[in-house]
């Protein structure tokens, strides 16, 4: 479904991606971690088109296409889906109105009808349960004046209205307290199925508990150093990142 | 220095020979139109409209022109080149009166006027549109002043004259709408008076052309209790200057003015404000927002006078202002003169770029760039229209908003 060659990607001339390699196939579920700094995010935002980050080696292809030559929207049309770590406010652009329009720009790019009004009510009261979203916050300005725990509830609420094949979640469980971590789990497993796939990007274990990954990889200076099974982000939690850093600092 | 030699306006003494009844003592060959000198014409340049040759133009409009221009309005009262045109307005209410004039008008405005724009307008009005509610009388039906400017140099110096009497309230459209390839000049000149508890709701939607200049000048006074809103919107056009001054000289009033407007290429768009708190108990708002497109330039200036006896005033400003291009440029300045101790007022101006991150994020979601551009300049713009007298126009502005962002 995605498959990651040599990537390299770089901000305000620093690069941060240094040949990065990565294959997922439908329905597998990737665990992302790694130390601060490691490039972990950078790789959520370049696979969802952030023109902040320049790529200036490699190629990703998804579901056969360069994703690399498409702009964020057209990524989201294919099936990409990214849950932002500090989800953005937008005063004055209701959630609803948001999710009607990038839900129907998506179908007119796909050649497709577009929802009717029914269908899309049905959808959100649907949706909105899955992550226990209160109704009231559908009808609010995109995230604002939501807590923490309520924007990232409201990201995964718009990954299971967009139906996406991929779900990129980065740090989905940073600031969240245990009862909304496993409501966003419960809400990311109930999505999980045999044709989608998922990148979990994260700092702790603890996530991991609740979402299970088939395997976990370890970045480290814009790489990938170490992948396995779910044992190995057991492994990371009571060892911590710095054995890691030292065998690969002392290769280099 | 002003080299006056510049500022001659002879096109001034052929527009007098022209005009039926000749003004008394007026030099208005003599013109003086601002320079860039002159502090309230810092960024807004008069040249184009002292150097070009107006004159007053019976030019023929089409009966389609007109009706295009008015397509889907309802309630007009239609001028044309600042002459009433009786075929397409409706039966004026109780009240409202208009006159073709070739004489001038009397102001209600005791000093002589300062600045060319007025002088020239005091001096050779083509319309008197009076409006003259008694006491006590309420007129909620929307009326739609729709001024229409066309053909080639052709000025047009429509006379507004309202008068609400003592607890009554009136609300309306007014329509300036520029049509054609030629240079325009309209001339606007509104005065205002407010009763005691009056009330006066009025939507203002400019539209121009790639060669019209509009000038307006609203001056208005509020009594006791009276509560006096206006909401203007540039959509299009040249050149634009909106001056508005508001003198609050009752107790317990209010006077709000709202704007929004979004240039595009070389459009200019400049909205002078004052507003006079000269007694005490008095509220006033502004919020006026800019988008700046292409080369446009937005300009804002506010000026707030708190007299000293103006205990107890609260008087807010703000403007904001997005830059939608390296080319565009907005001049804002808020200007606060406070003599009295006991008062709120708070004034805030800002302009910046795009939100990156939030294109980004709608982007993210499956949303073209230009759906999300109009998403997010919309919901900028959200706030003033929500300000609305007439809330029927939001759409209409809306979609002008739009059109604009292509």
């Amino acid at each position: 479904m995605l498959s990651i060659k040599d990537l390299h990607a770089e901000v305000e001339g620093k690069s941060i991606l240094n040949g990065l390699n990565l294959e997922i196939k439908p329905g597998e579920v990737h665990a992302i971690m790694g130390p601060n700094g490691s490039g972990k995010s950078t790789l959520a935002s370049v696979l969802a088109g952030n023109e902040a980050f320049e790529v200036t080696d490699g190629s990703v292809d998804f579901e056969g296409e360069d994703l690399l030559e498409m702009g964020p929207d057209e990524r989201s049309h294919a099936g990409l889906f990214l849950a932002f770590q500090y989800p953005i406010e937008i005063p004055g652009v209701s959630n609803i109105n948001f999710l009607k329009t990038a839900i129907n720009e998506k179908r007119e790019a796909l050649g497709q009808e577009p929802i009717s009004a029914k269908e899309f009510l049905a959808m959100v009261k649907e949706k909105a349960a899955l992550v226990e979203l209160d109704n009231k916050l559908a009808n609010r300005s995109v995230n604002e004046g939501f807590s923490g725990g309520e924007k990232k509830r409201n990201e995964i609420f718009q990954m299971a209205m967009l139906e996406p094949k991929l779900g990129i979640l980065d740090e989905t469980d940073s600031g969240l307290d245990i009862d909304a971590l496993r409501i966003v789990a419960n809400g990311v497993n109930q999505l999980r199925s045999p044709e989608r796939s998922f990148v979990v990007v994260t700092h702790y274990q603890r996530l991991l508990d609740y979402i299970v990954p088939d395997f976990v990889h370890v970045l480290y200076n814009g790489k990938i150093v170490r992948t396995g099974g779910k044992e190995l982000a057991l492994e990371l939690e009571e060892k911590g990142y710095d054995w890691i850093k030292k065998e690969e600092d002392q290769l280099a | 220095m002003m080299n006056q030699k510049d500022n001659k306006t002879p096109w001034a003494d052929s527009l007098i020979a022209s005009y039926a009844a000749k003004p008394e003592s007026e030099n208005l060959g003599e013109l003086r139109f601002p320079t860039r000198k002159d502090e309230y014409w810092k960024y807004t340049r008069t040249n184009q409209i002292a150097k070009n040759s107006w004159s007053f133009q019976d030019a023929e409009i089409s009966s389609d022109q007109v009706e295009n221009a008015i397509d889907g309005i309802k309630n007009c009262v239609v001028f044309i080149n600042g002459k009433f045109d009786a075929p397409h307005s409706i039966e004026l209410p109780k009240g409202i009166s208009v006159a073709n004039t070739d004489a001038a008008v009397e102001s209600f405005a005791a000093e002589k006027p300062f600045n060319p724009f007025r002088i020239l307008n005091e001096a050779l009005p083509q319309t008197c549109l009076d409006i003259a509610i008694e006491n006590n009388t309420v007129l909620d039906e929307a009326i739609n002043f729709v001024f229409i400017y066309h053909g080639k140099d052709s000025v047009a110096n429509p006379f507004n004259r309202v008068k609400i009497g003592a607890n009554s309230s009136v609300k309306w459209i007014e329509r300036h709408i520029h049509i054609g390839e030629h240079a325009t000049f309209g001339n606007v000149c509104t005065q205002i008076r407010l009763g005691e508890n009056a009330y006066c709701g009025m939507d203002i939607l400019q539209s121009g052309t790639g060669s019209s200049n509009h000038h307006e000048e609203i001056e208005v006074s509020v009594e006791k209790g009276a509560r006096y809103v206006q909401n203007s919107f540039t959509l299009s056009g040249n050149w634009t200057r909106n001056n508005t001054q508001v003198s609050i000289v009752g107790e317990n009033a209010e006077a709000n003015l709202n704007g929004f407007y979004i240039p595009a290429q070389k459009e200019l768009v400049d909205n002078h404000t004052i507003i006079d708190h000269q007694v005490a108990h008095c509220n006033s708002n502004e919020l006026y927002r800019g988008v700046m497109l292409d080369q446009s330039t937005g300009v804002f200036n506010g000026k707030v006078f708190v007299r000293q006896d103006a205990q107890k005033t609260n008087a807010f400003q703000s403007n904001g202002n997005i830059l939608m291009s390296d080319n565009a440029t907005m001049n804002s300045k808020p200007e606060l003169e406070i003599y009295a101790d006991d008062v709120k007022c708070s004034h805030g101006s800002t302009t910046g770029q795009f939100d990156d991150e939030a294109m980004f994020y709608l982007m993210a979601r499956g949303i073209s760039k230009s759906t999300a551009q109009k998403m997010l300049v919309g919901a900028f713009a959200a706030d003033v229209l929500e300000l609305l007298v007439h809330e029927e126009l939001h759409e209409e502005i809306e979609n002008a908003i739009h059109k604009k962002l292509g």
